[in-house]
């Protein structure tokens, strides 16, 4: 009905074929679910769906997603790939600590516990990784997390997330993290076969 | 001495994020073992409202005017510093007890700080627990700092904390002490080691303090422990002010065997 995809920092609703009715409910069905994920982000209507509505049919596609404190794109050229800043930090994020970014995010150092890293994007940490990150924020589900050493005490891609198993012990070598089908996967870093999965 | 800022005086914070881990017992021992090494020193209480450290250093019945009564006017520093009554080199300006920390504000505190430098080698300021406006006056004047912590996870994690909010504050020089350290349980797996602390924060190590009972005696008594010339801890607190004024000591590999007394006893035996 509605595919939402996150793109460089941008929500973008697709809309497919339906009727009017049927996406007010899906969408304030998705909103209330988790309006946390919804709110601040920058909403970009798409897809021929639109077509078949009316000015005031879309104008109130447009207050909904206002009422849950999102923000209208009028400037989608900020879709096109790289438009988020991404961010290079060359310290330790201490406990406390928060990084936001549009973009991706790389840090040369290590994340420690209870620190926090929120990106659109892809979140590489080329150290050790204990805290809290958050790839695909806006939900962008091919973004990864990337670490030296994964020890995190928590993992968000898109809007799943998971934790470290209680008995989990860090492995002495470079791991990734990403989503398939819908569950948060974690596997040591093999360059070639991951390249190719995020060329696709 | 080695410092060249500020006709060299340096005034130091001791500061940990979660209480009771040691702040006071510190400031109160390393600056009596800098004055017995004959440099001048004054301490400042900045835990308005929660003061310790007069008590810590036996001084609580001299305590005549505080900080607040200085940046508010009301006397001038010379007459609210209250001067050690074991020290001759050693000053104490208390907190007071009756205000709290929005009383006084970070600007003041450095202009007293500025005011004590011509006077002293040390100056060192006690930080009260927390991040508040009790933090952001205790840092404002420093030049170095010192973060305490014990070998436990939530002392480690607010160290780490303030570590970050010291770093965003510009702060160069940050220090660590690890206070209430048992090898024996180290050794057994049940404490964090100085290697785990270490890792996790990514500071430079300025001492380790072993857990020592007697240390509480004598905070009841009011005598600081570097006085106890027997004590673990002395030694250790000893060690930190020879380190603060440009000695090098060497932290001792407490690992080697599980308590102090058994490395002693083996030192005698060869």
């Amino acid at each position: 009905m509605i595919s939402i995809k996150g793109i460089n920092g941008n929500l973008v609703f697709n809309f497919l074929p339906g009727n009017f009715e049927d996406y007010i409910r899906f969408l304030t069905q998705k909103f209330s679910s988790n309006p946390r994920l919804f709110a601040g982000s920058k909403v970009v209507f798409r897809g021929e769906g639109l077509n078949f509505l009316s000015h005031e049919e879309i104008a109130a596609l447009q207050k909904l997603c206002l009422d849950y404190g999102m923000v209208l794109n009028n400037n989608p050229s900020s879709l096109e790939k790289g438009a988020g800043q991404d961010v290079i930090i060359y310290r330790n994020i201490r406990s406390g600590q928060k990084i936001f970014s549009e973009g991706s995010v790389i840090v040369w150092g290590n994340v420690h516990e209870s620190a926090e890293i929120i990106a659109a994007r892809d979140i590489i940490i080329l150290g050790k990784l204990e805290g809290i990150v958050h790839a695909g924020f806006y939900g962008d589900k091919n973004s990864i997390v990337f670490a030296l050493q994964m020890a995190p005490g928590q993992i968000r891609i898109a809007d799943k997330f998971s934790r470290a198993p209680a008995d989990y012990t860090p492995k002495d070598y470079p791991e990734i993290a990403y989503l398939e089908e819908d569950t948060i996967c974690i596997k040591r870093y093999v360059p070639q076969e991951n390249l190719a999965r995020l060329n696709s | 001495m080695n410092n060249s800022e500020n006709n060299g005086s340096q005034v130091i914070v001791v500061t940990s994020g979660k209480g009771g881990v040691g702040k006071t017992t510190t400031v109160a021992n390393v600056s009596c073992a800098l004055a017995r090494m004959g440099y001048k020193v004054a301490v400042m209480d900045l835990d308005i409202g929660l003061k310790k450290l007069d008590l810590i250093l036996g001084l609580e019945n001299r305590v005549i005017y505080d900080i607040v009564q200085v940046i508010e006017g009301e006397c001038t520093l010379k007459q609210a510093l209250v001067k050690d009554k074991r020290f001759n080199h050693l000053y104490m300006l208390p907190a007071a007890q009756t205000r709290n920390k929005d009383d006084i504000t970070p600007e003041q505190v450095k202009a007293l700080c500025d005011e004590m430098r011509k006077d002293f080698h040390f100056i060192f300021i006690d930080c009260p627990a927390g991040i508040e406006q009790g933090f952001r006056n205790a840092i404002s004047a420093a030049d170095k700092a010192i973060v305490v912590t014990n070998p436990e996870v939530s002392a480690v994690r607010d160290a780490d904390r303030i570590i970050g909010m010291l770093e965003s504050a510009q702060f160069k020089d940050i220090k660590l002490i690890i206070n209430r350290i048992r090898m024996d349980m180290v050794k057994s797996g049940n404490m964090l080691s100085i290697e785990d602390l270490l890792e996790h924060l990514c500071i430079e190590l300025l001492g380790v303090v072993p857990e020592d009972k007697n240390v509480v005696v004598s905070t009841n008594k009011g005598e600081p422990i570097i006085l106890n010339e027997k004590s673990a801890a002395a030694i250790a607190f000893n060690n930190i002010a020879r380190r603060i004024a440009g000695e090098k000591v060497e932290i001792p590999d407490f690992s080697e065997n599980s308590s102090f007394w058994s490395r002693i006893k083996t030192l005698f035996s060869r």
